[in-house]
């Protein structure tokens, strides 16, 4: 039982990790089909910009919704100076994000230094029957899925999401019906900024702020988000996180830490091998073989009746 | 072959191009007379990564295939020849067995990825995305690999101190060896003027293998392909065996950087396979002009010279320097430098076609 537990917290635990982490990139994707290489620098920023907002004093939310605003803020000039003159030019907008990924991590290093002051880790921990639980582990699981299904509202309810989904099945004739698919754009990139700025702060709680902050959770977000496609983000997100927790949680209790992460990246490889277009696309396809099966196993009447 | 020398697709002819560049090359062989032991050794250096950088041209400027994992086959490539080399320390033969089995290890690991990406109908970002993740791990992979279990042969892998006699481990990487025949052998150094004008030959012999490449048959394939694949496929082409191929020849002249690398420092860190490490080679290649293998060569040496320059005036901007110099060029020069030229030439034609109307019409 008890391990059954842990492994479940576990479970959830790489689940969060992996969502927060690749949540901001999976919209900018999703959305504008630009890979964003800069986006753990976004994360860095949203750490930096948490511990100045702290050392000035803030109490711990505002100097984190002081990390968001930096890394919105960013995110918004760039998208102006830089990723809107490359729309439709993919591999260009991810060497120019390359070029400015270099350019905030060294910057960050040469202005700010090699680190800065951390910032408290306001949780404790909880026992549950003689088991310790890192209460901030379980809040970074509360806060996902939080994210998540504001995310889905956001997109399902408000009319920004309608225009959104839009822009994003038929840009063309979005804008021929009078969307402005230039501010859906920015809007697009400044809300995926913004979420990256808000999980780094978010993790800049447990972790040293450096300027190659961003950097370990680069590699992780772009699995994540090459295997949640572009077809429907949020549940594409869903399904890809927590496909690959799973193989990375199970491959790390089974052997070690290595071990997870390089069977998440095989996983991710066979995903991407069997359905280009990401996880959702495979599981269309699982469903589509197993009616099959089950058609073909439940005898000739079915065929009997399509035929009638 | 005088067709495939002075084709359509590799930009660059007419007399002026061809004594342009021969003068250039034997201005260079007399570098090694003009300046110090230390100033070739970091010349040697620069030169050495030609070989990456003109892999990458070919992939991304005429296949149209941006591999951001050029630098596995880099380290693949060094590590190899390192390991190679150390199990077969006492031979004559071992570095030039490692040289082999660095270039067979990256052709055979490009393969297999190519079946992965290519064969798996990955395009554009996707196939960029999928060959970075496996880059980092590969980084990830090695730098945990520092306890003594963990060796090949005689060879430790050494963790995040990598491989060689320099990183602290007993064995020594050999530099280039060549057997001279009656149990004599030349042993060429890193700061050796011979290694020297073995990376000229080498670079030479490869510029001009390549450009017949490109020029021929499979290199007006490869330009289908690059300007739309699904028209090539249409037509008849195998686009995924055109890829694949095209991303083993450029993982072979990664692993020559690479294999080269180990020869000319004699050790190698996992930090070959690093993001900055990365996105180096992208950098020369897309400023200088990814549509040319001489720009590329020409822009791997200089730029790296300049970066040199820069770290040594200016500490750490180096590397802002050379990504704002890179997203400049994407914004400005999306075909890079050498786009320069094309721009000129075509207002020349303009230019003079109008006199001509002109005094067609006076």
């Amino acid at each position: 039982m008890g391990d059954i537990i842990s492994f479940a917290y576990q479970y959830a635990d790489s689940f969060a990790l992996l969502a927060l982490s690749s949540i901001g990139l999976v919209i900018i994707f999703g959305m504008m089909g630009v890979i964003n290489m800069a986006h753990g620098e976004f994360m860095m920023i949203g750490a930096f910009g948490a511990s100045f907002g702290f050392q000035w004093g803030l109490p711990l939310s505002l100097a984190i919704v002081t990390g968001v605003f930096a890394a919105t803020a960013i995110g918004l000039l760039l998208e102006r100076l830089v990723i809107r003159k490359l729309y439709g030019r993919l591999l260009y907008s991810l060497v120019a994000t390359w070029g400015i990924s270099l350019v905030l991590s060294q910057g960050a290093l040469v202005l700010i230094g090699p680190s800065v002051p951390s910032l408290p880790n306001p949780f404790g921990t909880v026992s549950v029957g003689g088991m310790n639980f890192s209460v901030y582990r379980l809040f970074l699981v509360a806060l996902a899925i939080a994210l998540i299904v504001t995310l889905w509202a956001l997109m399902r309810f408000t009319n920004f999401g309608l225009h959104a989904r839009a822009t994003m099945t038929e840009p063309d004739m979005a804008e021929a019906l009078g969307v402005r698919t230039t501010r859906i754009y920015m809007v697009t990139f400044g809300l995926g900024a913004a979420l990256a700025g808000f999980a780094g702060a978010i993790f800049g709680l447990s972790a040293q702020i450096q300027p190659t902050f961003g950097a370990a959770y680069t590699p992780i977000a772009f699995i994540v988000v090459v295997v949640a496609g572009s077809r429907n983000i949020i549940a594409g997100l869903l399904a890809s996180a927590l496909v690959l927790a799973l193989v990375k949680t199970s491959f790390t209790v089974g052997f070690n830490i290595l071990t997870g992460y390089v069977a998440m990246l095989v996983t991710a490889l066979i995903i991407i091998r069997l359905s280009p277009t990401g996880i959702l696309d495979l599981i269309g396809k699982l469903k589509a073989l197993a009616s099959q099966h089950r058609s073909s196993t439940a005898g000739t009447s079915a065929e009997e009746t399509k035929n009638a | 072959m005088r067709e495939l020398l002075n084709g359509r697709i590799e930009p660059g002819k007419g007399p002026v191009f061809w004594i342009v560049g021969a003068l250039l090359v034997i201005g260079m062989l007399f570098l090694p007379g003009l300046v110090g032991r230390y100033t070739l050794l970091n010349f040697n250096s620069f030169l050495l990564m030609v070989f990456l950088a003109t892999g990458l041209a070919l992939l991304w400027g005429f296949c149209g295939v941006l591999s951001l994992g050029q630098s596995a086959f880099f380290g693949i490539g060094g590590y190899a020849y390192g390991i190679v080399a150390i199990n077969l320390a006492d031979s004559p033969w071992a570095s030039l067995a490692g040289v082999a089995g660095g270039i067979v290890a990256a052709v055979v690991f490009a393969a297999l990825l190519g079946w992965l990406t290519f064969y798996g109908h990955l395009r554009g970002v996707y196939v960029s995305i999928v060959t970075l993740v496996v880059t980092l791990v590969i980084e990830s992979f090695l730098n945990q690999t520092a306890g003594p279990q963990w060796k090949i042969g005689t060879a430790h892998l050494g963790g995040n101190n990598g491989l060689g006699r320099f990183s602290g481990a007993a064995e020594n990487i050999p530099s280039l060896t060549i057997p001279t025949g009656g149990g004599n052998s030349l042993v060429i150094s890193g700061s050796s003027p011979t290694f020297y004008y073995v990376l000229i030959g080498l670079i030479v012999f490869t510029y001009l293998l390549l450009r017949a490449l490109v020029n021929s048959r499979f290199g007006v394939a490869l330009a289908a392909v690059r300007e739309d694949p699904d028209r090539a496929e249409t037509l008849g082409y195998d686009i995924r065996l055109l890829q694949s191929m095209t991303f083993c020849i450029g993982a072979a002249l990664a692993a020559m950087s690479g294999l080269l690398y180990v020869a000319w420092g004699n050790f190698i860190t996992p930090s070959v396979f690093g993001v900055t490490a990365n996105v180096l080679p992208v950098i020369w290649v897309a400023v200088a002009g990814r549509k040319s293998l001489a720009a590329a060569i020409l822009g791997a040496v200089v730029l790296q010279w300049g970066a040199q320059q820069l770290a040594i005036s200016g500490g750490e901007w180096a590397l802002i320097v050379q990504g704002a110099l890179l997203v400049l060029v994407v914004l400005l020069l999306p075909e890079g430098l050498l786009s320069l030229r094309q721009q000129y030439s075509r207002m020349r034609d303009v230019r003079s076609s109008s006199l001509k109307s002109q005094s067609r019409q006076g």
